[in-house]
């Protein structure tokens, strides 16, 4: 079933669906609340429409989104959700909102930049119960049985990603790396009673055949867009033995908290994610945290692909190369552009990064 | 006797080094790549395999490299061009530890270690900016030969700056400095800087590092040269003829592959 079928069908079944900007949000409260929270990346458009509207130093994730809204292919959701995870994206959620969402409801959540000290906590928490006050206005009345449930599934999703991971890790995951990461992707729209079980059946299928001769390496930045980048790696006999996307362990190896209050639970999740530049995590923590996930996978090198003009990204990189450098990493800088497939450029830059790491 | 050969496809023009089992070349040959790669690798190869005075069969493994190597299917192998020119490099010039080459379509800064592998690299944008396709555009909008082009620049004595490094924008910027009987040399200064300006930006990324060695056709380009070793403080190896370099990087790491 394709992602807009699969979305029509829930809404048949009466859910609501809200298109989801990136990238940290509170999907269990989303879920809780009926709301199929289907999220907008790198849908496979054209930008056309769009470069009207936008400069042209705009990423192409807030394009792609603009894109989408601006050729009517958002007319089936219930409302937005806009994430503060970057200038561009706030700004683009102001042009939705006041110029074309045709009444749909958008929403806005500002998570804490740098979120270290107790206000961090307190503020996200506020936050948190100031969507819930917005959404209940349109969907009636958030049930507290409803969210706890939903985040115990969020905790089993999560310990599910997390077991796939450690089992790619220890090359005991039969999967290339583009299979890899088409299954994580389907967890950017699907809801979870579907999620779960095609994630432990993909792990009943997959687990346990060990694969050797790989390379491995660490995948870093935003997204692994374009896809031909998993398959080149593929076929040069490399795997990507952990990540550090936003789409991947930055915000899905979530550990569970014991907290009571669901609340200060989902708050407790999203302080314990791993460093994102999104959050304004500091460059030593993100540093820290590759050379754990080196350390532990015997990585050989980092590939860094990073979306052309993504400025929270592209503002820690050439400090992450520097750092890794001084202590012995290799590490290769991808910028690319949505949807764009690999350049023979591109390839070759991939090819000799192998060569020199091999 | 054992023969190896190294084939670098560019996208202006295709080298085939010949190398004996002794690492001795014995044969270079450079031809137009053209629109077909194949058929470009045959005249340079068939060029390469007359000089040495020996048949292809007498070719124990054959290395194709550059952008145009995954067209090639006769080779034993395929490697990319950064790496054989990190070994060709370190073969003509056993102190580089940095290789700056530019080529027609793209240009990289590498490190190399004392055994010619590759440690680090960069590689422009996809964009013509920095590479060999700018100062050539430029060339023509003076009318000029590429070899006249970079000696003239030496000549200059008040360099004119370019505020643009876009190939297409920098020509309307030099079709007006022209029209305002600018002299030429000054321009052409100008526009070196502005190559050379991107490629430092690319060397600090990579770091400078033991001797420099400049490989790719812009190696030829006088100018270039003047402006980078300005900046660099010091002289750059530059093989008399820098554009096979790539090629015999390719030729050495066939014997390698081969024994």
């Amino acid at each position: 079933m394709t992602r807009k079928d699969y979305l029509l069908n829930q809404k048949q079944k009466g859910r609501h669906l809200f298109g989801v900007f990136p990238a940290q949000y509170p999907k269990e409260l989303l879920w809780a609340m009926d709301i199929v929270p289907a999220e907008i990346w790198d849908p496979p458009l054209e930008i056309t429409a769009a470069n009207a509207h936008l400069q042209p130093y705009i990423c192409s994730v807030v394009k792609l989104g603009l894109e989408l809204v601006l050729e009517g292919k958002c007319d089936m959701l219930d409302g937005f959700l806009f994430p503060h995870t970057c200038d561009s994206i706030q700004n683009i959620a102001s042009v939705i909102r006041d110029c074309l969402s045709e009444n749909k409801p958008c929403y806005f959540f500002y998570h804490p930049k740098n979120p270290h000290g107790k206000a961090a906590r307190d503020y996200y928490v506020l936050e948190l119960k100031n969507l819930t006050l917005s959404l209940e206005k349109q969907l009636g009345p958030l049930n507290p049985d409803a969210l706890k449930q939903r985040i115990q599934q969020g905790h089993k999703i999560s310990g599910l990603f997390g077991e796939f991971y450690d089992l790619r890790a220890k090359g005991k995951l039969d999967v290339g790396n583009r299979e890899f990461y088409e299954q994580l992707r389907r967890g950017e729209y699907l809801f979870p009673d579907d999620l779960i079980p095609e994630l432990e059946g993909f792990l009943a299928r997959n687990k346990g055949k060990e694969k050797k001769g790989l390379t491995p390496v660490i995948l870093s930045g935003v997204l692994p867009n374009p896809p031909e980048i998993l398959t080149l790696l593929d076929d040069l006999g490399v795997s990507v033995a952990h990540d550090d996307l936003l789409i991947g362990s930055r915000r899905l190896l979530v550990p569970p908290s014991n907290l009571k209050d669901p609340f200060k639970q989902l708050a407790e999740s999203y302080f314990s994610m791993p460093p994102c530049s999104t959050k304004g995590a500091p460059i030593v923590e993100r540093r820290e945290y590759l050379l754990h996930l080196i350390k532990a996978t015997g990585a050989k090198g980092v590939i860094f692909n990073v979306v052309k003009f993504c400025e929270p990204e592209w503002f820690d990189v050439p400090n992450l190369t520097d750092e890794l450098k001084k202590r012995g990493t290799s590490t290769l800088v991808l910028d690319t552009e949505l949807n764009q497939g690999l350049s023979g450029q591109m390839k070759t830059r991939v090819e000799a990064f192998v060569e020199m790491i091999s | 006797m054992t023969y190896f050969a190294g084939i670098d496809i560019g996208s202006l023009t295709t080298e085939v080094v010949i190398l004996k089992g002794n690492d001795r070349m014995v044969s270079s040959a450079i031809d137009l790549t053209g629109t077909d790669c194949n058929e470009a690798v045959e005249q340079a190869l068939g060029q390469a395999l007359s000089r040495a005075g020996i048949s292809r069969s007498q070719l124990s493994f054959i290395v194709a490299t550059g952008y145009g190597r995954i067209t090639i299917p006769f080779v034993d192998k395929k490697i990319t061009e950064i790496s054989c020119h990190g070994v060709g490099a370190h073969h003509l010039f056993p102190d580089s530890g940095t290789v700056i080459d530019i080529g027609g379509q793209d240009s990289k800064v590498i490190r190399i270690d004392k055994q010619g592998k590759v440690l680090d690299f960069t590689m422009n944008d996809k964009c013509a900016a920095g590479t060999g396709r700018f100062l050539e555009v430029m060339a023509g909008a003076f009318r000029l030969s590429l070899e006249d082009f970079g000696a003239l620049s030496l000549k200059s004595k008040r360099e004119i700056p370019i505020s643009s490094v876009c190939t297409v924008f920098a020509e309307s910027e030099v079709i007006s400095l022209i029209a305002q009987n600018q002299a030429k040399e000054d321009i052409i200064r100008g526009l070196h800087r502005a190559v050379v300006n991107r490629i430092w930006s690319m060397v600090q990324i990579v770091g400078v590092h033991g001797a420099v060695t400049m490989t790719g056709g812009v190696a030829k380009n006088l100018g270039v040269v003047a402006l980078l070793e300005e900046k660099l403080g010091g002289k750059i190896h530059i093989h008399s003829e820098p554009q096979i370099v790539g090629a015999l990087g390719a030729a050495l790491l066939a014997k390698r592959l081969f024994i």
